[in-house]
């Protein structure tokens, strides 16, 4: 089979460090090729080289039989290559249709007056959205849609200009399970029109479900590529320098589990009413892990526990005593913590150094007037950081360091030292592990198990079934804004959850039926 | 990976580096040195350098205000008035008979917080840009103060005021500027020292990251725009001192010069990077244009174009090399 695309030999620097040495990767028609590798071992490079972002310093890229030194942008997209980026870069102000047509819109001519050509425009989007099996109307605002959805608008613009080859960076990352069912149809689809789908993830599982051929990469360096069927996760885990992870971290710790509730939530109900009437208990020694689609109302009941959004009913006791949280400052001097879903916006201060993005929390316990009396305690401070670097394995040149520096797994040990240099007894964990490479991921599972173990309540919200299943002893389902399920570790089942996750909708089918 | 690429910033210190360093002291020394070159008699005198210093105490004044509103990633557009109008109601005071001391708690400082805590907790309740709000109160405050003052400036200001406030220490020092310099100092305090201080740059660099790390955001906008508005009261009151009458439109566009000295300053647009002392150069390097034009002959007119390109400049070197460009 002909390759449509070639990368050959393609080496990349920046200015100390060679990002990219000796790279050589093949796309062909109607295959999934999957590009494997932890944080920085140069996925996002290459991706970046073929899409005309960057230009290579040495090799060349062959686009169906036409070489190239360098690419740019427009030339790559004229080649028929097109990416869909991890943060996606839909226009949430514009419909569907606009969306798609961005740059391109169809025109027609009215008495010699270049006109948009709306209809046209209205009618191919609703083929296009047909042939992707998105549901919606092409006039409805993008800004309207799930995040799944806004990726399936994406798949639907490169789709539109005939792309050849569809780079997906990450694109399950915010999806639910039953979602990145739905996706793998659809790259299915793609693949038997003849597309070459790069497929770059962490995720190994997937890999084994979606992948035809996988080409490792780490540290820069070419590991080998290999066909899907003839390697197994191992092998791979193997090959991406990684550690041995399969269900390590459910070790045998049921014994530590106490009868004694460390916290409890009675009849939860956010103002705004999209969580109703929750209620669960948080046992010492637990991690309790809570799972749903996305939109159940997971993230919700965090923010309202944590005070970040009004409550309109719900009573919460920690450690025996009744707790009274109007806003993040009340949770915090109760001792709650919160690792967010998105660390960039709702995590760490761009323009702090690590060791301010450390110390914020601990200080505002320590001053008054929620931190608006008391000076900066900078020998604290440096300490406070020096010791949550060393407990956590922080990997940084300095404490100094601006943290937009860090790689995404070091920012988050960062945010969640923050948390326990402020000293609190329970910290609530948002997709702790979203954008982290396997081994650092296999050290924040490690650290919430610690933490369960020395009596600190730990919550995991998370969209990853496998994730739950491995590091949970409790896993509570909620749908629509309701707890629809609770199951032990050993009664979980993906299944299970998956069945508790979609019951709330059914039954509301069944009622509008 | 990362250790080497401090090692290698070590050795060579690149032009960025350089420029956040040192770029507001820099245009300084380039300005003060090409206006002593055109003009080496009538400016580079010490009469002149002690007049220039005097004239930039009340930009300083007003622009250590605006570094917090900007600090925030806002800005507030109602200094000028502010000025004006604590001006003219602290001038009112001493006519009707209180004292200079009276006077300048309630109508210079009291009066400044309360216009900075109303601006603050209009952007607090509306959510809208503070850009909106104070462009409404600016032209609120200067309507006030042209009711207050029935348009006419207020004369007959208590004379040990006029010569306590807008004279000079020991002959030499002018008191204006050691005002500016000691507001400048306790906010240098304020912003590097204590933990309030520290929570305003986490706002500006992240509001919503703050208020998920427990800092109360509204409670310290507000008291962002309460400092405004004091600075702005200073400001008015050395105003009314040094002119020994206060002029209801008094500080009409002096926003301006409060913008472009806490943006020269090397303050981030965007929020959450900045430093004081920075700023207060700023506020000379304004001084220092405006009188060596005046010095050089240019008239004020072109004297406003080299405002306008100066503040452009400064802003597109900093975007490109500033720390704003880093935190990106």
């Amino acid at each position: 089979m002909e390759n449509i695309v070639e990368m050959k030999k393609v080496t990349k620097r920046f200015p100390g460090v060679t990002a990219l040495h000796d790279i050589s990767f093949d796309i062909r028609p109607g295959e999934v090729h999957v590009l494997l590798g932890e944080n920085g071992a140069g996925k996002s490079t290459l991706m970046k080289i073929l899409s005309g972002e960057y230009e290579p310093d040495e090799g060349s890229i062959v686009i169906r039989g036409k070489e190239f030194k360098k690419l740019t942008p427009k030339k790559s997209s004229d080649y028929g290559i097109s990416i869909i980026h991890q943060e996606l870069s839909v226009i949430n102000e514009l419909s569907i249709e606009e969306n798609i047509f961005v740059g391109k819109i169809p025109r027609k001519r009215l008495a010699g007056i270049s006109l948009i050509d709306k209809s046209s425009m209205h009618e191919q989007t609703k083929a296009l959205l047909k042939n992707i099996d998105l549901n919606k109307d092409p006039s409805t605002m993008v800004g309207d849609l799930s995040i799944s959805e806004k990726q399936m608008v994406e798949i639907a613009k490169a789709v539109a200009f005939n792309a050849d080859v569809i780079v997906m960076d990450e694109p399950t990352s915010s999806l639910s399970e039953e979602e990145v069912n739905k996706l793998f149809a659809i790259i299915r689809h793609l693949k038997s029109a003849g597309k070459g789908i790069v497929y770059i993830s962490h995720k190994l599982k997937e890999i084994k479900e979606i992948g035809d051929r996988v080409t490792v990469l780490k540290d820069g360096s070419y590991m080998g590529t290999q066909n899907v069927e003839d390697v197994t996760i191992d092998e791979l885990i193997t090959l991406m320098g990684g550690r041995e992870l399969k269900n390590k971290y459910l070790t045998s710790h049921e014994g530590l589990i106490s009868d004694e509730v460390l916290f409890s939530v009675r009849n939860l109900t956010s103002k705004d009413e999209i969580i109703k009437d929750i209620n669960f208990e948080l046992h010492t020694g637990e991690i309790l892990g809570f799972s749903g689609l996305i939109g159940a109302g997971r993230s919700e009941t965090m923010c309202a526990i944590f005070g970040a959004s009004p409550k309109k009913t719900g009573e919460m006791m920690l450690n025996g005593n009744r707790l009274i949280i109007n806003s993040p400052y009340d949770a915090l001097q109760n001792g709650i913590g919160f690792v967010t879903e998105n660390r960039r916006e709702t995590g760490f201060f761009q323009n702090f150094n690590i060791k301010q993005n450390i110390s914020i929390a601990k200080q505002l316990v320590q001053t008054r007037l929620g931190g608006l009396w008391g000076m900066v305690d900078f020998k604290d401070e440096q300490l406070v950081a020096e010791t949550e670097q060393t407990a956590m394995n922080i990997k940084c040149a300095s404490l100094n360091q601006q943290i937009t520096a860090l790689s995404g797994g070091n920012q988050q040990k960062v945010i969640l030292g923050k948390w326990l240099a402020a000293g609190v007894k329970m910290i609530i964990f948002d997709e702790p592990t979203k954008g982290i490479d396997v081994g650092t991921k296999a050290e924040i599972y490690k650290m919430m198990r610690a933490l369960a173990n020395k009596g600190i309540g730990v919550i995991v919200v998370s969209s990853e079934l496998p994730e739950l299943l491995s590091i949970c002893d409790r896993i509570i389902v909620m749908s629509e804004g309701r707890i629809t399920g609770s199951f032990t570790a050993a009664e979980a089942t993906e299944e299970k959850l998956v069945k508790a996750a979609t019951v709330a909708m059914e039954a509301a089918a069944i009622g509008a039926g | 990976m990362e250790k080497t690429i401090s090692m290698t910033n070590r050795k060579r210190i690149t032009f960025n580096e350089f420029w956040d360093k040192y770029s507001t002291v820099s245009i300084l020394i380039l300005m003060a040195l090409l206006f002593g070159a055109l003009e080496p008699r009538a400016f580079l005198n010490g009469k002149n350098l002690i007049k220039i210093v005097e004239q930039s105490s009340i930009t300083i004044l007003l622009a250590c205000g605006e570094f917090f509103a900007i600090l925030l990633a806002g800005i507030d557009l109602s200094v000028g008035s502010t000025m004006a109008f604590t001006g003219v109601i602290t001038a009112k005071l001493m006519v009707a008979g209180y004292s200079p001391w009276l006077a300048v708690f309630i109508g210079t400082l009291l009066l400044g917080a309360l216009i900075g805590l109303i601006n603050g907790l209009l952007i607090n309740i509306t959510h809208l840009p503070p850009f909106i709000i104070t462009l409404g109160t600016q032209s609120i405050i200067r309507g006030l103060t042209m009711v207050v003052a029935n348009a006419r400036t207020v004369s007959g200001i208590e004379i040990s005021f006029v010569k306590g406030i807008g004279g000079k220490i020991f002959g030499i020092i002018p008191t204006p500027i050691l005002i500016a310099l000691i507001t400048a100092g306790i906010l240098v305090f304020f912003t590097t020292q204590t933990q309030a201080g520290r929570n305003l740059y986490a706002i500006g660099g992240n509001t919503k990251s703050a208020w998920f790390s427990g800092i109360n955001v509204n409670l310290h906008t507000a008291i962002a725009f309460m400092i405004s508005g004091v600075c702005s009261g200073l400001a008015g009151m050395v105003n009314i001192a040094r002119l020994a009458g206060a002029e209801p439109n008094a500080g009409t566009g002096y926003e301006t010069y409060a913008i472009a000295a806490v943006i020269i300053g090397g303050t981030s647009f965007f929020g959450g990077v900045g430093f004081i002392p920075k700023v207060v150069v700023g506020g000379l390097i304004i001084g220092v244009i405006n009188n060596g034009l005046n010095m050089v002959g240019v008239s004020s007119y072109y004297q406003q174009i080299a405002m306008g390109a100066l503040i452009i400049v400064a802003v597109t070197l900093d975007r490109f090399f500033g720390s704003s460009n880093k935190s990106k």
